[in-house]
């Protein structure tokens, strides 16, 4: 019996990259266990599309958000706790797209929250529209004669924000995927992994990233050296590409505090409210 | 030798010149002697230049609104000079400053103001000091008293401003020496503008985190949560954009904390598809509208009322609303509270719909020690198995939140009563209903509560609201006009249960919308008979002797 799978059916299409991601996962929460942290202790969230399924057959609580918004309510999940390690699942349209402001300000701020990106470079969900990372003339419904935009490189975008973990993994490397999830999530700081999902209903790219996708042996030294990684195009690199620390959001803007646990009461506030009328 | 009761200082010059500092300077020196006062700030969309101008209209009783007609002018520069001559009341006096208005013809008595801020850094910003030595000469303050006021309301650079105000008071004594006497008032009392207000009942309500992104006029709720932080112990919280603003507070609030967001028309729209997920997750948050003129940008540093409709129908689908408007500063604080409480007890979003007019104006305040008691919120007990959306009889289910050994689900997509996405007929229906149940309750607990207010019991019936209720106050009592003025606080649910004489009666409302939203919203909801409509919408507020005549002339013809 699988105590972090819930009732929900679960619809992806049969051989979907999503899969992967989902016991992946499901294997990080379980070595997280193994290493202290309580599965109580992580919350989710999730954008809408394919990838966001996820959601109702993981047995976490959290918020299942708004198209291109899970990160903006992630913060506000980790603002409120900071003892909760916060987890966001977004797509490629829905993060790299319709959220995209928040994905940067994140990264910027620093924002203790980790970012699971099903890039499988197409709205599923919406029957296989071309997204900001398809290639260039990638054909479908709303672009028939092929798409005249050249994709761009989250993993670069995410890297010149300022984010302080940035990874990326490949489903049918699935223990590779598993340590990764469990890294960023251990991150103190904004954390992503940039995963390279085939859709195999409207963009089937297992065997391109089965010849690409190729790990690497050590976190680039410098930033520069992560860029560079980053927009390799002859190797398709999976692993850490950047890890550095530097104090959170939350811990620069609340300190110690845990908002959730230090709450006010009446008196206390009708006490302020004298004080602030004199 | 005359006493004033109701007397209107005017100080008008640029931006930069610290013109509403002198506002604020005079009003709180009306406040010290007992007198009820009222601040209206009148600036342009711009820094530095452009024409600004701070009426403070004071009296030893209540008084709701500032007076074109000003007892005291004084002119910091040419165009405050110009735009105002015509504002001085008949036994008034103009002050200008000579240094930029010519004397040749010039009607009043001239100050070399800028001269004489010349000896000190940066003179061209003490010129409000300037002005506030002008009003306290005027009002008979003596020359001792004026510089232990002048450092107390000024302390950064004291000295130059003591030695300032010292030069002006001498330059000005022998024209001005207590022209003006003020009646006193009975009890020194605080001033707050209605944003500080609103802020302050946030806080008492229960606010833990407050999101918002500057726009103007809700801008001074963000700047004055933030200068009480750290008192407050909450936090605040300003991110990339509106829609970023109401999906963190919405992602706060699952997690326990109370939370608010604040903006204008155009802010409020980014956030209103994260209103109406907040309606379909049943997230309580507390989202403060302060309108301008629209549509669009619109005319960002003045009033109106033309979001009625707007905040009435905010978010997509079909979930309980609060809408609910205050007339006052004191109203603000209270009703801030109240919605906050009201949010958290039906797990919805409630709207704080208010205007330019009272966000950014100054006024008397007696804030009351103790807050009027909400419906309690409905916490899991810790029995059985937890149902973030456990269907219930009057739909409200009871809240818990993560981390916990339960599962917490919170979702945007329609779901069954653990929060899983589903689309099964039956359910659907279920859950829509439970919302429609959530809705009933929500009257029945509002017919408990105030949600109308009547100022006077006899004569026609005005109907107004928000912080028109103000001008429409003060307007009755200068033309010693008598009528019922009724004031719906809550706009939705629409106070239907206290409004039957509405509809019997032909009736009169006063508003700041070009559409007359207000007189629709009545004549839907009650069938009211509109007789006349009294409405305003070139950004400015209702003055109160422009508004006395008119409410005579239309009720003497309806």
């Amino acid at each position: 019996m699988d105590d972090l799978a819930t009732y929900a059916e679960n619809t992806w299409c049969p051989g979907c990259g999503n899969f992967g991601i989902l016991n992946a996962f499901k294997k990080a929460v379980r070595r997280l266990e193994t290493e202290g942290v309580s599965r109580q202790d992580i919350v989710i969230t999730a954008g809408i599309g394919c990838h966001a399924k996820i959601f109702d057959y993981l047995r976490l609580s959290g918020f299942y958000s708004l198209h291109g918004r899970a990160l903006a309510t992630a913060q506000g999940m980790k603002l409120a706790n900071p003892r909760v390690k916060v987890v966001a699942f977004v797509g490629d349209g829905d993060a790299y797209g319709e959220g995209v402001a928040h994905l940067v300000f994140a990264a910027k701020r620093n924002a203790d929250i980790t970012v699971i990106v099903h890039n499988n470079g197409t709205y599923g969900l919406t029957t296989g529209q071309y997204t900001p990372t398809s290639v260039k003339g990638f054909r479908g419904p709303s672009t028939p004669g092929g798409s005249v935009e050249e994709p761009f490189n989250p993993l670069s975008l995410v890297l010149a924000a300022g984010a302080t973990f940035v990874a990326r993994g490949y489903p049918l490397k699935l223990d590779h995927l598993a340590d990764l999830f469990a890294r960023a999530i251990q991150h103190e700081g904004f954390s992503i992994v940039d995963v390279l999902q085939p859709c195999v209903s409207f963009n089937n790219t297992y065997e391109l990233y089965n010849r690409l996708a190729t790990e690497m042996d050590s976190v680039p030294a410098s930033w520069e050296d992560s860029m560079a990684a980053a927009r390799r195009t002859d190797r398709l690199l999976i692993g850490v590409f950047r890890d550095v620390a530097q104090k959170p959001f939350h811990e620069e803007s609340l300190g110690s505090r845990v908002p959730a646990q230090t709450r006010a009461g009446y008196s206390q506030r009708m006490k302020a409210v004298r004080r602030s009328l004199v | 030798m005359k006493h004033y009761g109701r007397f209107t200082f005017l100080v008008g010059g640029e931006a930069g010149h610290g013109v509403r500092r002198a506002g604020i300077v005079t009003a709180d020196y009306c406040g010290a002697r007992g007198r009820h006062a009222f601040q209206l700030d009148d600036y342009q969309s711009l820094i530095r230049g452009g024409h600004n101008f701070s009426v403070v209209t004071s009296s030893p009783q209540p008084v709701c609104s500032q007076y074109e007609r000003a007892d005291l002018v004084v002119a910091l520069d040419r165009r405050s000079y110009e735009a105002h001559r015509k504002h001085v009341s008949r036994s008034g006096l103009m002050v200008f400053n000579s240094d930029a208005v010519s004397e040749d013809g010039a009607v009043g008595i001239g100050l070399p103001l800028s001269e004489l801020a010349k000896p000190y850094p940066h003179p061209a910003l003490r010129l409000g000091v300037g002005a506030v030595v002008v009003f306290l000469v005027a009002v008979g303050v003596g020359r001792a008293a004026t510089a232990e006021f002048v450092k107390r309301k000024y302390p950064r650079d004291a000295e130059s401003n003591i030695a300032y105000a010292l030069s002006v008071y001498d330059a000005a004594a022998p024209y001005l020496a207590a022209r003006f006497r003020l009646e006193e008032g009975e009890a020194p009392a605080t001033m707050l503008t209605g944003n500080e207000a609103i802020g302050l009942g946030m806080y008492a309500g229960g606010l833990d985190v407050y999101f918002a992104y500057p726009m103007t006029p809700s801008s001074s709720i963000l700047h004055y949560l933030a200068g009480h932080a750290r008192d407050f112990g909450i936090a605040v919280v300003h991110p990339e954009s509106e829609i970023a603003v109401m999906n963190m507070a919405i992602g706060a609030a699952s997690m326990g904390v109370r939370t608010a967001v604040g903006s204008s028309g155009g802010g409020l729209a980014l956030m209103e598809e994260a209103m109406s997920l907040a309606g379909m997750s049943e997230t309580p948050v507390l989202c403060v509208l302060s309108s301008r003129p629209g549509p669009s940008t619109g005319v960002p540093t003045y009033t109106a009322q033309g979001d009625l409709s707007f905040a009435l129908n905010q978010g997509h689908g079909e979930f309980p609303r609060i809408v609910a408007s205050p007339g006052t500063a004191e109203e603000a604080y209270a009703l801030a509270a109240e919605l906050m409480g009201l949010a958290w007890a039906f797990q919805t979003p409630a709207i704080l719909l208010t205007e330019k007019h009272l966000s950014e104006s100054r006024m008397t305040v007696r804030i009351p020690s103790e807050l009027p008691e909400v419906p309690r919120v409905k916490q899991h007990r810790g029995k059985g198995e937890y149902r973030r959306y456990a269907l219930t009889r009057d739909g409200v289910s009871p809240l818990h939140f993560a981390p916990s050994e339960q599962l917490v689900k919170w979702t945007s997509y329609e779901h069954d009563e653990k929060g899983i996405s589903t689309e099964d007929a039956g359910m659907i229906s279920c859950m829509q209903e439970k919302r429609q149940r959530k809705s009933e309750a929500l009257i029945d607990a509002l017919k408990r509560r105030q949600t109308v207010r009547r100022h006077g019991d006899r004569g026609p019936l005005i109907l107004t609201y928000g912080s028109t209720t103000m001008s429409v106050r003060e307007a009755l009592a200068y033309g010693g006009i008598e009528a019922e003025v009724v004031q719906p606080v809550y706009l939705m649910p629409f106070p239907v249960w206290e409004l039957a004489d509405v509809a019997k009666r032909p009736i009169v409302v006063v508003e700041q919308s070009a559409a007359a939203q207000l007189a629709g919203l009545l004549r839907r909801e009650v069938g009211a008979n509109v007789a006349a409509c009294v409405t305003r919408y070139d950004g400015r507020p209702f003055d109160p002797a422009e508004l006395a005549r008119r409410l005579k002339g239309v009720l003497r013809h309806g």
